[in-house]
């Protein structure tokens, strides 16, 4: 009789035992289909708890408003890549750790051409249909446009260039893509490559010519006053039109004042394609500086030869730089990208990776790091975006893709919504025939010495925050 | 302004004359015989700057060769308009107007779901030199489009005097009703102008499409300078366009050097309001060559 019992009792027992060991092995089996590489990513995050159950929460929306065609969309469509790797890395895990739960995330894109009223369009569509908390955005015109629909809802606008920050505007937040302070360090850079005034016996001259955008003519105000304080004469600051297709005319005219240095400051990165083949074929012969190469297009049109000569200085580092190790951080996302983009990857994109695709990532994975830590305080609920600043802006330093960064930004911009992370610069390498890290820059103390004659060029040319409407 | 920088510009400015009136006048000859815009235009520019990235940049064909495919793919668009789109709305200005307007959305879906969106085509210059002639450089690419230029406007000027055919398409141009009153079959001239509008905006797509960034809506940048030219040189006349494009390419290249390229965009359409003002027909608002 007893034995019968122990013989009814034991299918039940055993199947518990096969429930209780199945699900902790299920958590442990969805932790060991991580790669090493997308450990290596997750790393940036301070409390992920890889392999332990928590609840689920639910779905976090973020959103992704940039010019997806046009012109302008070099600097938005590849981003989509970098931000879908780590989203879908977080997501592995069963969702970004916040206060207890686990959150997945969820990317919707809309293409706003680089038009701001298509980007208000883009931003309303976004907010009040997907309920998306942070929106990844290249910034200049459809910040404008959208900032006071977006601070209504308490929504983060990441663009990728400081000068769209204000204090008018909280959850405009910047400075991944160290824009404006690479555009400044060009200046730095040239004169170091450059023969001094002495040897010249005569003063170093910059010009610099980008499209008539919001963001160029801020950006181009900071570089301006960066150079004036490297001692360069300014001999040319123009803008062209957005339309404009014919870059003979302009470069013409550059080249007429004789610059030592020429810079393309903001342009888009077709047009400083175009600009780069006007160079080459009209002799110029000094030194090249500018926000963003893209040396896959630009070598279509011109030969590798000729950037060497020019030094061709820009940012936007590549991941695969030998620079960063093939044990970094920055070589996981190499390898992870080439798995799901590269030639002949599931979703090759049909062009190698270049540095807007981790460009728009670079605040997304701070304002992940940012939820967590804010999240402590509010055990069982998604933070405010007013907590997830307030916590980043409380920590000395945090992991960026670029480096450690920490929150910055009240002196330049009137309000401390930068990421300040180290500035990687790029000259052209022949071997490479690419871009190669050259120097890894620390912007503040830099800034410091320079801050009256810069802050002087950008204010004599209304483009001081507290200038701009 | 410098000597220098005086020959340079000229040679810039000859390069964009050469390649606005390459543009335009084959919108002039179809606006001339149909009375009617085609606004799709600068799409068969854009189909024959796609179709060399389609068989020169992917495919490996020779550059001449997929330029020749350009000329005949901007034809056969021009052929398949005309059956499709302005034989049935003849006479109907409006409604053609707006059938092109619509044609240019349809060919930009498509060619944006070919071959993608987003990031221009990068097409190699099968040319990477300069021509340089008196301390100017202008590049090969530019240069070649002058030739191609003067021959294709003068063999059609040559041909709407000299041949049958091109007398019938001046015919047809001047009075359709006497026209047909003649023989002169009203399709089968039609037809033709698009066809031949068709090559040579394949044509010049061809030739510049290692110029100028390749998208989906590079036929929307095309048009609007295209029509500015034909407008102010006289609809339908081909030595309007030729001289309009002349007026536009040094005033846009004089001003963007000397001041700055928005000030040129704004002397440009002054200059074509106050040239509309004088003369609202055009330059030379005639309907023949």
């Amino acid at each position: 009789m007893k034995r019968k019992r122990l013989q009814v009792l034991g299918v039940p027992i055993f199947l518990i035992a096969v429930l209780l060991i199945a699900f902790p092995a299920k958590a442990i089996s969805g932790a060991a289909a991580l790669t090493q590489d997308e450990r290596v990513l997750l790393s940036h995050l301070p409390d992920q708890q890889i392999g332990k159950e928590y609840p689920q929460g639910e779905t976090i929306n973020v959103g992704f408003l940039a010019a997806l065609s046009g012109p302008d969309a070099g600097w938005g469509l590849p981003g989509l890549t970098g931000n879908q790797i780590w989203i879908d890395t977080v997501n592995k895990t069963g969702g970004l750790l916040v206060g207890g739960k686990r959150y997945p995330l969820k990317m919707y894109t809309f293409d706003d051409e680089a038009n701001a009223s298509k980007a208000l369009q883009g931003a309303r569509q976004l907010v009040l249909e997907h309920d998306v908390k942070f929106i990844s955005a290249i910034g200049g015109d459809p910040a404008n446009a959208t900032a006071p629909f977006l601070t209504k809802h308490k929504v983060i606008y990441a663009s990728l260039v400081p000068t769209d920050m204000n204090p008018k505007r909280p959850y405009v937040v910047a400075g991944g893509d160290v824009t404006p302070q690479c555009n400044m360090f060009n200046a730095l850079m040239a004169k170091m490559v450059l023969p001094s005034e002495k040897e010249l016996g005569r003063p170093l001259k910059y010009a610099l010519t980008t499209q008539d955008d919001i963001m160029s003519r801020q950006v181009g105000a900071w570089e301006i006053g960066a150079a004036i304080a490297m001692g360069f004469d300014i001999v040319y600051e123009k803008f062209f039109s957005v339309d404009t297709t014919d870059f003979a005319p302009i470069v013409t005219a550059m080249m007429a004042t004789k610059p030592d240095v020429i810079s393309l400051c903001e342009a888009w990165p077709e047009y400083q394609t175009l600009l780069w083949e006007q160079l080459y074929l009209q002799g110029y012969k000094g030194v090249v500086v500018q926000n963003y190469a893209d040396w896959e297009t630009n070598l279509t049109k011109i030969p590798p030869e000729y950037p060497a000569a020019r030094h061709a200085i820009d940012s936007f580092p590549l991941m695969d730089d030998p620079w960063w190790g093939a044990y970094s951080w920055q070589a996981s996302f190499t390898r992870l990208w080439n798995a799901r983009y590269g030639p002949g990857a599931p979703e090759d994109v049909h062009r190698r990776m270049t540095g807007i695709d981790w460009d728009h990532v670079v605040w997304l994975i701070p304002w992940c790091i940012g939820a967590q830590v804010a999240g402590k305080d509010t055990p069982g609920k998604w933070p405010s975006n007013d907590a997830i600043l307030a916590a980043l802006r409380k920590m000395p330093s945090f992991p960026t893709i670029l480096g450690p960064g920490h929150m910055s930004g009240k002196e330049m911009f009137g309000i401390q919504n930068m990421i300040e992370q180290p500035v990687p610069m790029n000259m052209f390498d022949l071997k490479a025939k690419d871009k190669r890290i050259v120097a890894h820059l620390n912007f503040e103390p830099w800034f410091k010495a320079i801050k009256p004659v810069v802050m002087k060029a950008v204010k004599d040319r209304g483009q001081y925050y507290t200038q701009r409407k | 302004m410098s000597s220098q920088l005086f020959i340079q510009t000229v040679a810039n400015a000859i390069a964009a004359s050469g390649m606005l009136a390459l543009i335009a006048v084959g919108l002039t000859l179809a606006f001339g015989v149909m009375q009617m815009a085609n606004l799709a235009h600068g799409h068969f520019f854009m189909a024959g700057a796609y179709t060399v990235y389609a068989l020169y940049a992917l495919a490996g064909w020779p550059f001449w060769w997929a330029v020749a495919a350009a000329v005949a793919v901007g034809a056969l668009l021009g052929l398949i308009v005309e059956r499709g789109v302005f034989r049935p709305l003849q006479g109907d200005v409006v409604s053609g107007f707006i059938a092109t307007a619509g044609l240019m959305f349809v060919f930009e879906v498509l060619v944006g779901e070919i071959w993608g969106w987003g990031l221009s085509r990068p097409i190699p210059s099968p040319y990477m030199r300069a021509f340089r002639f008196m301390g100017a450089a202008v590049a090969f690419q530019r240069v070649l489009v002058i030739p191609f230029a003067v021959v294709s406007i003068g063999g059609l000027m040559v041909f709407m005097r000299r041949f049958r055919l091109g007398r019938a398409l001046r015919a047809v141009a001047q009075d359709p009703e006497a026209a047909a009153l003649q023989g002169i079959n009203i399709n089968r001239m039609t037809a033709l102008a698009l066809a031949i509008a068709g090559a040579y905006a394949g044509l010049a797509g061809g030739l510049m499409s290692t110029i100028y960034a390749v998208t989906p809506s590079l036929g929307g940048h095309i048009i609007l300078p295209a029509l500015i030219v034909v407008v102010v040189g006289g609809m339908g006349s081909i030595e309007g366009v030729t001289l309009a494009a002349l007026i536009f390419g040094f005033v846009m290249t004089f001003v963007t050097t000397l001041v700055d390229g928005v000030t040129a965009v704004m002397v440009s359409v002054t200059v074509m309001a106050l040239v509309l003002a004088i003369r609202p027909q055009g330059l030379m608002g005639r309907v023949v060559a």
